[in-house]
């Protein structure tokens, strides 16, 4: 591999990284939790956090790069890369978040500063963002998967402790990376309908892959390995999607169709027929090929022609990351409230079952007290309530367990329907700045 | 047209997949509603002393729900245990004796009902009836609950 070609796979490994932590924690939250005997609301602050950080630091790390691109993007790996030891080794709650938001710190100062090395080495500033843009992506569609396996095969204090030999084998690109000598000159305006398109698709893109994810593991009850299997369908269809999307013309265009293909993505994952990982599959490649095409489209459009590309690029990542807490703020509350009426719903449904099944009448009673005894130590999530049948294969039994199961599998899946519409909502709404964008045109 | 097809291609992607997945009940994939207790309904039938007194204790429960504006299943939650009741009670705007004189009532209904159509046998409504209108209600639900270890199955 030619200096140049390993310089840019590094780059793009770092840029993919930093992104990937916006969401890498996702199935990882219950072990967190767990942990460090937090409570829900105060859980969801590792991912909250490094998210509202890294929106906050992007646009001063990228003013700093355009100034001296190679000392900041080092020091920015150094610190993620420290950062990353602290969250892997932290001893209290405390602790971690502290040092997700130094993570996040970190992270602002690689991303922004890589965009100017590449710019440096490669023909031209569209391949350089064309590049960025596709590391990028691939980082925060990749994060919740990448988490999940790495959570259940080593446990969550990995996802951190394997980012420091990632993150300082990326310093290798930075030894004797080019930089551009930059031309003084004011800095022109962030292009407000671009970017404000941007919030709002990756608000729906928090929608797509958080809750996907918990619907996979939490509501399905699938490991979370194969829940990382089943959602690495939308990294792969919007990597395909970005080496298609030149295909269609004009980039407003392009990212139009994208936000309508995510909305009509989530749509379907807010409508689905059925709890079997299977029917994700049609809406993941919607949204995964929307993605790719709507946030090339748009960073590349947020850039075009505006310089400083770096102090751009800031802006699109701060753009990007502050949709993620929006979509967070917006769709956390509409699914706890949505989980809590379905599991009563859920509860109802199941005693109505029991009360109606066709298994002996006194021995109802045992099974009813042994299914709220799984209800109770779920502790609120979707209980498994097969240890209540164990020792009993008669038909009657198989088909009360089968019974209850589906209405457990309808309260899950219903539990997320609201917030999945929710996104396909904010996903459309992007068309409305995108709509400004074409007018100014 | 060129630059409206790729739009035009998205949104039929989208509609066609949403609208797909809604004709094949993605819509109305949500818990099964519970079904109105005071309305008639079908029972699951099995014979013997505790099927008869299965029967008994269902017409019960749908008596003293629809008596109370509840669902059957709600008050079968709510008499799992005290806190549960307590819980129900505050819930609903319902004061714990009315829940117990529902139960009561509902109990002998049932009773009654289920005796006139020759379900359980005389003497056994005489017994369940005395408890019903005689003992705490408590009592006659912890009885219930521990059915299993006084009646044969």
């Amino acid at each position: 591999m030619t200096q140049p070609a390993a310089r840019r796979l590094l780059l793009g490994l770092a840029v993919a990284l930093a992104l990937a932590d916006g969401s890498v924690v996702t199935l990882a939250l219950p072990d967190i939790l767990a942990d460090f005997d937090v409570e829900i609301p105060t859980v969801a602050w590792v991912l909250t956090s490094y998210n509202i950080v890294l929106a906050l630091a992007a646009v001063p790390a990228a003013l700093l790069a355009r100034r001296r691109a190679r000392t900041v993007c080092v020091t920015g790996v150094v610190v993620f890369a420290v950062a990353s030891a602290a969250c892997a080794v932290a001893p209290s709650f405390a602790v971690l978040l502290g040092a997700r938001c130094l993570q996040a710190l970190g992270g602002a100062a690689l991303i922004t500063a890589s965009l100017e090395l590449l710019a440096a080495q490669e023909p031209s500033d569209e391949d350089a963002v064309r590049l960025w843009v596709r590391a990028g992506i691939l980082g925060a569609a990749l994060g919740p998967a990448a988490g999940g396996i790495v959570t259940q095969v080593l446990g969550w204090e990995w996802i951190f402790a394997l980012q420091v030999p990632a993150a300082l084998v990326a310093l290798a690109a930075m030894r004797g990376a080019p930089t551009r000598e930059q031309v003084a000159g004011p800095s022109e305006r962030p292009d407000v309908p671009i970017n404000a398109a941007l919030a709002l698709l990756s608000a729906a893109l928090a929608a797509a892959l958080f809750l996907l994810v918990l619907l996979l593991v939490n509501g399905w009850r699938l490991e979370p390995a194969a829940a990382g299997v089943v959602v690495t369908v939308m990294p792969v269809a919007a990597v395909l999607a970005t080496r298609y999307a030149g295909r269609i013309e004009g980039l407003l265009v392009r990212a139009a169709a994208g936000a309508i293909l995510v909305a009509g993505g989530l749509a379907a994952l807010g409508l689905l027929p059925g709890a079997n990982w299977l029917w994700t599959i049609p809406p993941q490649v919607l949204v995964g090929a929307g993605l790719g095409l709507a946030l090339s489209a748009l960073t590349q459009r947020a850039l075009a022609g505006r310089a400083p590309q770096v102090l751009h690029g800031g802006w699109t990542i701060a753009s990007r990351h502050a949709g993620v807490v929006l979509g967070l703020l917006l769709l956390t509350p509409l699914f706890t409230a949505a989980l809590d009426r379905n599991q009563d719903e859920a509860l109802a449904a199941g005693t109505a079952a029991v009360l109606d099944s066709a298994v002996p009448p006194l021995d109802k009673l045992r099974v009813a007290q042994d299914v709220l005894t799984e209800v109770d130590r779920a502790q609120g999530r979707m209980p498994d309530v097969a240890p209540a049948f164990q020792g009993h294969d008669e038909p009657a039994y198989r088909s009360l367990e089968a019974a209850l199961v589906d209405q457990l599998d309808r309260a899950a899946t219903n539990a997320f329907s609201s917030s999945f519409l929710l996104g396909a909502g904010l996903a459309l709404a992007a068309l409305v700045p995108l709509a400004f964008a074409v007018r100014r045109r | 047209m060129r630059l409206a097809a790729p739009l035009l291609a998205a949104a039929a992607l989208g509609l066609g997949l949403a609208g797909t997945y809604a004709a094949l009940g993605g819509g109305s994939y949500k818990p099964v509603a519970v079904a109105d207790p005071c309305a008639q309904r079908q029972r699951p039938g099995s014979g013997g002393v505790s099927g008869g007194i299965e029967s008994v204790v269902l017409s019960a429960l749908d008596g003293a729900a629809c008596t109370l504006g509840v669902s059957r299943e709600e008050l079968v939650l709510a008499l799992r245990s005290t806190s549960a009741l307590h819980s129900f009670a505050r819930s609903n705007g319902i004061a714990e004796n009315e829940v117990d004189d529902a139960v009561r009532a509902g109990i002998v209904r049932a009773v009654d009902d289920a005796a006139r159509s020759g379900s359980i046998e005389p003497r056994t409504a005489g017994l369940l009836r005395t408890a019903a209108e005689r003992l705490p209600i408590g009592f006659v639900l912890d009885l219930i609950r521990g059915a299993t270890r006084f009646l044969p199955g």
